[in-house]
């Protein structure tokens, strides 16, 4: 007997699902945990990128430089940097590299590839959506498209991209 | 001294003819088709397979064998050198990597369902699994 994915019961995560939902929107907490490898990546980079600065500029002038995180240049350049990583990721694939890792992708709201225009304007409007306690992000919760307040303004949307059930049978396939 | 008796003339005759006969019948016998015609596995359930491994005696089979002889005679390094270890290993490791994704990805699938089934149970609405896929999406999948 096969049972839909709404008559699942309300108790944990299943290890493997059974239904493919590559193409749905994808829900709260893969974009949100998407977001967070996204960010960790980009400040582990960044602070790579510092690092390396620090010992190129010691090694040719034999000085030392010193960050101060709270330097308002540092912050820019963060700012900047983080602009670039997710601009130019949702332009080129649709995907950062964290999105990739859970399998989700960004579209238009019609489900072509994201443009890069529309990768620019998600990019610029993200902030809005963390504005009063992260209000913009109640839309993936509650709306019928699952999109954030970043979403609507750049006319896109979030995608799972994994297919579950190809990914069931790799598994039993293995078995 | 053993006596040599004549063959008649009639006797050599007649079996010239049987080998002739023989020769022709051979060269116009279609094996292929009649090996299309028997059933193998008819044939193979006929036999007892369990009978005729009963009938062998494998202790005194192996008995026979030399096996560290056997073994001396394949070049392991040989054997290893003809096999890619590193595919083996590489096709192993990420095999490993992708069930790890997979179990990932459907960890975080299952919480987004389940963050989904409970906000529809908060909205008394029925929750029939994520919505979607966008319009222009499901025309291009259904080609």
């Amino acid at each position: 007997m096969t049972t839909r994915a709404g008559d699942a019961p309300l108790s944990g995560p299943p290890v493997i699902i059974r239904y493919s939902f590559q193409g749905k929107y994808a829900g709260f907490a893969s974009r949100f945990a998407a977001f967070a490898v996204d960010v960790g990546i980009s400040l582990c980079v960044y602070l790579l990128a510092l690092a390396v600065i620090s010992f190129a500029a010691r090694v040719l002038t034999g000085k030392d430089i010193t960050w101060n995180k709270g330097d308002i240049w540092v912050i820019i350049a963060y700012a900047v940097w983080v602009f670039i990583y997710f601009a130019h990721s949702w332009a080129a694939s649709g995907r950062t590299a964290g999105m990739a890792l859970f399998g989700v992708r960004v579209v238009r709201d019609d489900g072509t590839d994201a443009s890069g225009r529309r990768a620019v304007v998600r990019t610029l409007a993200l902030p809005l959506s963390f504005l009063f306690l992260g209000l913009g992000f109640v839309g993936i919760l509650l709306g019928n498209r699952r999109r954030a307040l970043h979403d609507v303004i750049a006319g896109t949307a979030v995608i799972y991209s994994w297919d579950a059930r190809a990914a069931r049978l790799r598994f039993l396939s293995r078995g | 001294m053993a006596e040599v008796r004549p063959v008649p003339r009639s006797e050599a005759w007649a079996q010239a003819v049987a080998e002739r006969a023989v020769e022709l019948v051979v060269s116009a016998l279609d094996v292929n088709a009649l090996l299309d015609q028997v059933d193998l596995n008819a044939v193979l359930d006929q036999v007892d397979i369990e009978r005729v491994l009963d009938r062998i005696d494998l202790d005194r089979l192996l008995g026979r064998m030399d096996l560290n002889d056997l073994v001396k005679h394949i070049d392991v390094n040989a054997l290893v050198e003809q096999t890619d270890l590193g595919a083996i290993i590489a096709r192993s490791s990420s095999g490993v990597a992708s069930d790890v994704l997979d179990v990932f990805r459907s960890q975080t699938v299952g919480l987004d369902e389940f963050i989904g089934r409970w906000i529809a149970r908060l909205r008394r609405r029925p929750y029939t699994g994520p919505p979607g896929p966008p319009d222009r999406l499901q025309s291009r999948a259904g080609r």
